[in-house]
């Protein structure tokens, strides 16, 4: 018996064929029977035994999503973050800017008094060691304190919910209410926020969630901000309101962050990323017990030494430049001070100075070295300045630098709104494999940040604030 | 370090029998593959397991591709897959073609389908559907402690019975029932546990299209192991199985998937350390 | 060398601006006729539309009718025919042109791609039917056949485009299709489905989505004569002048009663109100109706919306155990039945 050969093209027209003669709707039915089946199955082997808790995650649900208190305790919530971070943060900050400073200035004189020469002190010790001993002190108790409660709300299931209360203003902006989860994702890291925009399934509303990533304050943000925060919003109030002023004015710096997340959301959606909303749906899954133990395992280990061990990886190069830039003199000036000066006039124009704009370029490899990096131009490296609490930062930068309300606020604005880290960058390049979408990220960041402290800047000069 | 051979279950006799083999995955004997829904806990199985760290938390959609470790139980060298969770898979978003594509073109050893025992209507869907595409099945029943907690009893026992293929409750957080589960997939593997998973039936007309595609399946590519599933991916005019069958990828299954699969595990095992 | 730097600077002025209009690829010179031939193109393909269209209803297009559906002078559409024909695409009966088979082939493929475009911006993308058909216009053009083979297979291989006319398929023939025939010649009292929506002139075709009828809607005839026709859902009545309404094609449907009076969408369902899932509607295709299949959105089911949120959308509802979150848009695409008794 002979076969008649078949091709693949001949299975293909085949199907074809056989497809209209099956009922309409072939693929509906297949589904329904694998649900009933499904449904069949799972009824006989699933019996309830007993109502416990299953209400109470369901009276939860209802609060934290209710049209009455669903936004209330979202705030409340994320302002309780704050709050408690700001708290346990400021102490251990403090203590470990003493220890690590003290550590400095007994390893200088040991190095000095065994005769080492001036560079190679001032290289390694207020070089290389003050970068790192500033970037630790100011980052790693916030981080510590932020990122287990952060994982805590994600492993009991909160933030779907955060997504569910929020997507009709993204809806509004053209995006997509997945967007929430990824700019959650971003308060960690923006560039962990960008890979987790690939739960959004549509490429346009995922760009959209992309570009606008960075306007989230990420962890290591998020320490300049509280400094700034603690250190003048706050400061000029009684101690038992200060922290809930420093917190509050976090919040109020998060949400602009988020009005500026749909505001561009808004604008890329009518713009270079016109479109159509793609279907919408979201799993609210059910709530879980949160495991502690791994959660500090996984919070503390994963996410705090990973992103301070980045941070530490830039903060040395970076404290070892600003000594050099310091240290070589032209005419009697520093070099550091000499871009400074240069950079000058554009920062004031921000509401800024000029020791800043140095200070934001050395640190775009990774944002959170910034204020170290301004504190030690600042400080003047070499000379020894005794900075032993959040009090003389102050007194520094006021006094000596003269900083007023309006610098404080648009350095918060800035770094909130300013391009994303190298880092981040990078990642952008590697999800969107576009040049053309990783140059606008970082124009669209930066021209809002320039735009808006401009705005603040010159609406302060004229009212006359400052 | 990740290779240190740490328990699963502290308490089992046998602890011993199984270590954690992070990624060190170069020469492995079996590839298992864990699918399901999203956030039924594969990411945690996946951890318990191999030791590894993929990233797991109560939202779905937060592991996007597909990860690679390794165990060792009684001496058998596995290779583990975690797949990102999916609710089906028929239709083509990215994440589920990644899934399926791994479960039909991967050929995986063993599938452990990750369920959520207190949602299983919703995840038996996806099982049966798995159950279609391969023999080799193991559902773990997950999240035991919650249904627990809900006041649910899950029958592990009629459930396997009904589905044929062997139906395991753990608790993936605590490592609970993991011997067992592991066990199970080495048994299904080395065929010392037979499987006869539920096929869906459908009405006569469908039976028929779907038998007549199959054989001339089969008749092109004689080897393939499951021409019916093809066949009523093809009626349902699946592009992805097209494209397979046309450009006779589906033939090269066996040979050119696992060469492809051991690439992938060497960039994995170069680039998935962060 | 002072005065070497003019011929310096103006030799070179001169070549960066040579370099600009004939810059391989990038040039102002390469991007024109880069332009000017996907002009051609979407102008040849029109044309092959135009002629298709002409051909089902059973008559041929002259050069000046042609003309005018291209909104182009004659002479330059004279022009393109020519090429046509040289192509062969084309035949020239006594002045009036017709498809040959290769330009039957050609046609069919730029329709396939207009009708699945419509599908997609109707199904996918949400888009008010009145635009669909214009943006569908501007993204059919330049397609392959694989493009078109994807996108197919991404919606699910629909049978018709939203205003009901038929897809071919990949090897161009028209899957059989029930055409129905034009409203105003039904009784009153027969029940009917709407089966096609003709969306030429604009006008009329704004008026019967003005009334708020779609493709797939079953209805009653209630009163059909010289001055106007009334159509009733049974919830609703639909008032269309005899004109309008010789633009919807309808079929009969054996049922002696209008069904599904008590469906609702899944939207207009009240708060905490238990319902049964009935169907997806017509309209819910492709990608959005698997995802709701996928879902367990499947007839039978019962559903409840249980979280609302302070903008009242997205409403999470509860469905074979979990809890999935829709937007108004999507939840009005699925059809349910209220239960009266909780
Ligand atoms: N209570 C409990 N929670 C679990 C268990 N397994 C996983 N989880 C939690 O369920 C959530 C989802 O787990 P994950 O592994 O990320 O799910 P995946 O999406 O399937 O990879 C996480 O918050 C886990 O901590 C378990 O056995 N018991
Ligand atoms: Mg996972």
């Amino acid at each position: 018996m002979t076969i008649p050969s078949i091709t693949a093209q001949d299975i293909l027209d085949q199907a074809e064929s056989l497809r209209p003669q099956l009922k309409e709707g072939f693929r509906d039915e297949i589904v329904k029977s694998l649900y009933s089946e499904a449904a069949r199955i799972s009824g006989r082997a699933v019996h309830q035994v007993g109502n416990t808790k299953w209400d109470f995650d369901q009276k939860i649900d209802r609060l934290v999503t209710s049209p009455w208190t669903g936004l209330p305790i979202m705030l409340l919530l994320l302002a309780g973050v704050f709050w408690v971070t700001i708290v346990f943060a400021n102490i251990p900050s403090q203590m470990i800017a003493t220890a690590l400073f003290w550590i400095e200035d007994q390893a200088a004189n040991l190095f000095t008094s065994i005769g080492a020469p001036w560079w190679l002190t001032g290289f390694i010790w207020h070089g290389v060691y003050r970068g790192l001993a500033w970037v630790i002190a100011v980052m790693l108790p916030p981080m510590a304190i932020f990122f287990p409660i952060f994982t805590i709300l994600e492993d009991l299931g909160y933030l779907p919910r955060v997504a569910f209360n929020l997507d009709w203003l993204f809806k509004r902006a053209g995006a997509h209410g997945k967007q929430a989860l990824s700019m959650a994702m971003g308060f960690g890291c923006n560039a962990a926020g960008v890979i987790s925009t690939r739960v959004i399934d549509s490429p346009r509303e995922r760009l959209i969630a992309i570009l606008t990533n960075n306007f989230v304050p990420c962890n290591g943000r998020f320490p300049t901000l509280i400094m700034l925060a603690t250190v003048f919003v706050a400061a000029s109030f009684s101690p038992t309101v200060s922290s809930f002023i420093a917190a509050g004015a976090v919040l109020a710096v998060v949400l602009i962050g988020v009005f500026f997340t749909l505001l561009m959301s808004w604008i890329l959606s009518r713009t270079v990323l016109k479109g159509e909303a793609s279907a919408f749906t979201l799993e609210l899954p059910p709530y879980r017990k949160p495991n502690f133990s791994r959660i500090l395992y996984t919070s503390l280990i994963d996410r705090t030494i990973f992103v301070l061990w980045r941070a530490i990886k830039t903060a040395a190069p970076a404290g070892a430049l600003i000594w050099i830039l310091a240290n070589i003199n032209i005419n009697g000036v520093s070099l550091a001070r000499e871009i400074a000066n240069f950079l000058n006039p554009f920062g004031l124009l921000l509401g800024l100075d000029g020791v800043i704009m140095l200070a934001y370029i050395i640190a775009i490899p990774a944002n959170e070295i910034v204020v170290p990096t301004m504190m030690m131009v600042y400080s003047g490296v070499g000379m020894m300045t005794e900075i032993t609490g959040f009090g003389e930062i102050r007194a520094l930068l006021i006094d000596g630098n003269g900083w007023t309300m309006l610098t404080a606020i648009n350095l918060m604005l800035f770094s909130l709104l300013h391009n994303p880290c190298g880092t981040t960058i990078w990642t952008i390049y590697k999800e969107t494999k576009s040049t053309k979408w990783t140059v606008l990220s970082v124009v669209i960041t930066l021209g809002t940040a320039f735009l808006v402290t401009f705005i603040t800047a010159s609406i302060a000069r004229l009212l006359g604030w400052v | 370090m990740t290779n240190m051979i740490t328990s699963a279950c502290d308490t089992c006799p046998a602890h011993t029998q199984m270590a954690q083999m992070g990624l060190k995955i170069d020469n492995f004997d079996r590839v298992v593959a864990l699918a399901g829904n999203p956030n039924t806990g594969k990411s945690t199985v996946f951890n318990a397991l191999t030791g590894l760290k993929q990233h797991t938390g109560n939202w779905p959609g937060k592991t996007v591709t597909r990860a690679e470790g390794g165990y060792e139980f009684q001496s058998v060298k596995y290779k583990l897959v975690d797949l990102p969770g999916t609710y089906s898979l028929l239709s083509a978003s990215q994440d589920e073609e990644v899934a399926r594509n791994f479960i039909l073109f991967g050929q995986p050893d063993c599938t452990i389908v990750v369920t959520d025992a207190t949602a299983l209507e919703r995840n038996l869907n996806l099982a049966l559907q798995v159950m279609e595409i391969t023999d080799k099945v193991v559902i773990a029943v997950n999240l035991m402690d919650e249904a627990r907690r809900k006041g649910l009893e899950v029958d592990t026992r009629s459930l396997a019975r009904d589905l044929g293929v062997p139906a395991i409750p753990i608790v993936a957080r605590t490592s609970e029932g993991m011997q067992t589960l592991l066990q199970t997939v080495a048994d299904v593997i080395e065929g010392n546990i037979l499987t006869s998973p539920l096929r869906m039936e459908g009405n006569d007309q469908y039976q028929a299209a779907v038998r007549t595609l199959a054989a001339q399946i089969e008749h092109l590519y004689p080897a393939i192991p499951n021409a019916r599933w093809l066949a009523i991916r093809l009626l349902d005019g699946d592009d992805r199985v097209q494209q397979a069958i046309l450009s006779g990828e589906v033939a090269e299954l066996v040979s050119g998937q696992q060469r492809a699969e051991a690439q992938f595990s060497k960039q994995m095992a170069v680039a998935g350390r962060q | 060398m002072d005065h070497l730097f003019p011929i310096i600077f103006w030799s070179s002025a001169v070549l960066l601006l040579l370099l600009l209009i004939f810059f391989p690829r990038r040039g102002m010179l390469a991007r024109f006729k880069e332009y000017r031939q996907a002009r051609q193109r979407e102008q040849l393909e029109d044309t092959l539309k135009y002629l298709f269209g002409g051909q089902q209803s059973g008559h041929t297009l002259s050069a000046a009718e042609l003309a005018a559906s291209l909104q182009q002078p004659v002479a330059r559409t004279v022009d393109l025919l020519k090429r046509m024909e040289t192509q062969q695409l084309i035949e020239n009966q006594e002045g009036n042109y017709r498809l040959t088979h290769s330009g039957e082939k050609s046609a069919l493929h730029v329709v396939r791609a207009h009708r699945l475009w419509e599908r997609y911006l109707a199904d996918e993308a949400l888009m008010p039917l009145e635009n669909v058909h214009s943006m569908a216009h501007r993204r059919e053009h330049g397609m392959t056949v694989a493009q078109v083979n994807a996108l197919d297979a991404a919606l699910g291989h629909p049978l018709q485009d939203p205003h009901g006319d038929p897809i071919p398929n990949a090897s161009g023939n028209f899957r059989p299709h029930d055409q129905g025939s034009p409203l105003p010649q039904w009784q009153e009292g027969k029940i009917v489905k709407i089966v096609h929506l003709e969306d030429e002139p604009p006008l009329a075709f704004a008026q019967i989505l003005a009334a708020g009828l779609q493709v797939g809607q079953v209805m009653r005839v209630m009163e059909s004569n010289a001055t106007r026709l009334v159509l009733t859902d049974g919830q609703d009545e639909f008032t269309l002048a005899p004109q309008v309404a010789a633009n919807v094609f309808v079929s009969e449907r054996s049922e002696t009663a209008i069904v599904d009076e008590d469906v609702i969408p899944l939207g207009e369902l009240a708060d905490n109100q238990k319902a049964e899932i009935v169907r997806l509607d017509d309209q819910c295709m492709g990608f959005t109706r698997r995802r709701f299949l996928d879902l367990g959105f499947t007839p039978g089911t019962e559903i409840f919306p249980e979280l609302q949120n302070s903008f009242g959308d997205p409403r999470a509802y509860r469905l074979r155990g979990t809890l999935i979150a829709l937007r108004k848009e999507q939840a009005a695409q699925i059809l349910v039945r209220p239960q009266l008794y909780q």
